[in-house]
């Protein structure tokens, strides 16, 4: 009997995410293969085959490593959608580079959900929102190279937090010291890390 | 001039001390006048620009009395005219050696610091502060004719133990100096004055001392310099040029003489907003959507020229026009920016742009440039320059719910609206140096 289509698929995930958990090197293609497992499957089999414990932190849930998180409107907590724009680090809403939740169409919102107005009654214009490694912290660190590269997953607050290296060729890395390759990968090192929770339970 | 002084030269003991009492007062008084016209010279140049000139000017001048440089400090290598004292009533002549000595550029200097002390009365630029600092150097000078004689009958005998301190006193002075200058340096952020001048009210425009503003309660009120407020009803965005005010209102905008209500010009539209005044040129912003386009006007040619075009919701803000430049900004999702045309060669000017910060509202002022620039948890009032590439920050607010707005920015003073998000109060502030 022809198994289901979603039964094969999560099948197929699991394979892949089994052998994403049962490999701990530091590889950069695992962090994209992971991220392409997780792409795919997107649900309850990568959780299962993952099964993290809640990870220590230094200064944020999920990151084990010294590297400092990249510069965003709420610094330390980098929190990216999957495209790498900033989220609001407790609602996980789309906020703009000033720090205000917005709407899809990028309009910052009062406290009542409604279009913030200006002093003269107007809806205020969308103000910029714009990409954690490669708007952010260019302009801030004065780096022209940077790319999201490398990922690895970890439990955080009951769902997998997906971390992600912002990666530089700079040998300096946001801290100030001597960087690590980490994930990175085609000579660049890791210069900042993001996270983006994937709403996956773990 | 402590042998001058004397119950002998002076008739008597009670003529002593008028004569040293007239002294001191002309001293003091003289030099406080210095230090007002170095004030009202400052605030006229723009303090800012004199401020890190006095910074280096003090370290140059620790620098020479410590021995590490030599250079001649100009000065009239003369004394008082002693024939004064036998010509003249010692009323005239004691109130004129302390006029001579406290104004200071006519007598030998032995050291450099009272040249630091006029260079920082001038970046003070504020003439009554300006006077009180300078007018301590006059009393300093009254003070070296009656402190010798405190204990001794013989004062020559103080001013000889003074000398023979002549070393700590040089290095204490080097010190001093050095201090001055560092705090000099960071004196443009640190000594600004911020102070509200107007409740409940935004958009400050300002021109020859006369302020508008326009208020929450929907009209625009005028405070010309010589007092008073003129109240325009149902207006909004004003802008003053000269005896001429353009607001909006609701059949578009309309130009008056502000001191009568004397419509001048009107631009008869619904789609109209954002003037911005120079006599005879109005810059405004027309919607003609899907798109947001910045004009100028000449109200006496009608000629009407484009500089700007953008798609909404692109923010193409309240543009600013003074001395034949425009100033505006726009705020895209992707980034936004301070633009400057010179209106005769056309020539264009990207002040600042940010793709992480919001860019808005900026003000002209001949070759200045103030905007506010708003970041995560701060916003930043700054200034720049058309013809350098120097920033300085004016004022800042750290918050995520206050900000600033609009500006304006007149020769010695910014103005701008403090906004309180989610109370939407706004005030007016005045910025000075």
């Amino acid at each position: 009997m022809q198994q289901p289509e979603g039964t094969r698929l999560d099948r197929q995930a699991e394979r892949l995410s089994a052998k994403l958990a049962e490999s701990q090197t530091r590889k950069s293609f695992l962090g994209r293969l992971g991220a392409a497992a997780l792409a795919i499957a997107g649900g309850s089999a990568v959780a299962a085959a993952v099964k993290p414990d809640e990870a220590d932190a230094f200064h944020l849930c999920g990151h084990i490593w010294t590297t400092g998180s990249c510069p965003s409107p709420y610094p330390p907590l980098a929190r990216i959608d999957r495209k790498g724009f900033p989220l609001h680090p407790s609602s996980g809403r789309p906020i703009d580079n000033l720090g205000r939740i917005v709407d899809s169409a990028g309009y910052a919102l009062d406290g009542n959900g409604k279009r913030l107005r200006g002093p003269d009654g107007a809806v205020l214009a969308p103000g910029p929102r714009t990409r954690v490694c490669e708007d952010w912290t260019r302009e801030v660190k004065g780096l022209r190279d940077l790319r999201i590269q490398g990922s690895w997953y970890r439990c955080c607050g009951g769902q997998i937090r997906k971390l992600t290296d912002c990666c530089s060729f700079s040998r300096r890395r946001i801290n100030g010291d001597a960087s690590l390759v980490g994930y990175c990968w085609g000579g660049r090192r890791v210069y900042c890390v993001m996270y983006y929770d994937t709403g996956l339970p773990c | 001039m402590l042998e001058t002084f004397t119950p002998a030269v002076c008739g008597s003991r009670k003529r002593q001390i008028a004569g040293q009492s007239l002294f001191a007062v002309s001293a003091v008084v003289t030099s406080a006048a210095l230090g007002l016209l170095l004030g009202l010279a400052g605030s006229m140049l723009g303090a800012e620009q004199a401020v890190l000139g006095a910074a280096a000017l003090a370290l140059v001048a620790a620098a020479r009395e410590a021995g590490l440089i030599r250079f001649s400090i100009p000065q009239a290598r003369r004394q008082v005219p002693e024939h004064w004292r036998f010509e003249l009533p010692l009323p005239v002549w004691a109130s004129g050696y302390g006029a001579g000595l406290g104004a200071g550029f006519f007598t030998y200097q032995p050291i450099s610091t009272f040249w630091v002390a006029c260079a920082g009365a001038l970046a003070l630029a504020q003439p009554v502060p300006a006077a009180l600092c300078v007018s301590l150097y006059g009393a300093g000078r009254a003070l070296m004719v009656v402190w010798p004689r405190r204990r001794s009958d013989d004062p020559t005998a103080a001013v000889e133990r003074l000398t023979s301190r002549r070393g700590t006193l040089l290095r204490a002075n080097v010190v001093a100096l050095v201090a001055c200058g560092v705090l000099l340096a960071v004196a443009p952020a640190a000594g600004a004055g911020v102070t509200r001048i107007a409740q409940n009210a935004y958009d400050p425009t300002v021109d020859r001392g006369t302020i508008a503003f326009a208020t929450a309660g929907g009209n625009v009120i005028v405070r010309p310099v010589g007092g008073g407020e003129i109240t325009y009803p149902g207006a909004t965005g004003p802008s003053l040029s000269g005896p001429y005010l353009a607001y909006r209102d609701s059949a578009g905008i309309r130009v008056v003489r502000w001191a009568d209500g004397t419509e001048v010009r009107r631009i008869a539209s619904p789609y109209v907003s954002k003037p911005a005044l120079d006599w005879p040129r109005l810059a405004f912003v027309r919607r003609a959507s899907p798109y947001d386009r910045l004009y100028v006007r000449n109200l006496t040619s009608s000629k009407v020229t484009l500089y700007a075009t953008v798609r909404l919701p692109t923010d193409l803000g309240r543009p600013s026009l003074r001395h034949g430049r425009l100033a505006w900004h726009t705020a895209t999702r992707r980034e936004s920016k301070i633009t400057v045309v010179t209106l005769a060669s056309g020539a264009r000017r990207t002040m600042a742009r940010t793709r992480i910060g919001l860019l808005g509202n900026p003000s002209v002022y001949r070759t200045k440039v103030v905007w506010v620039d708003a970041r995560f948890g701060v916003t930043f009032l700054k200034q720049g320059w058309l013809t350098s590439s120097r920033r300085v920050v004016l004022a800042r607010i750290k918050s995520r719910t206050v900000s600033y707005w609009t500006t304006s920015v007149a020769s010695n003073a910014a103005y701008m609206t403090r906004w309180v998000m989610p109370t939407a109060h706004t005030d007016v502030y005045r910025r000075t140096p």
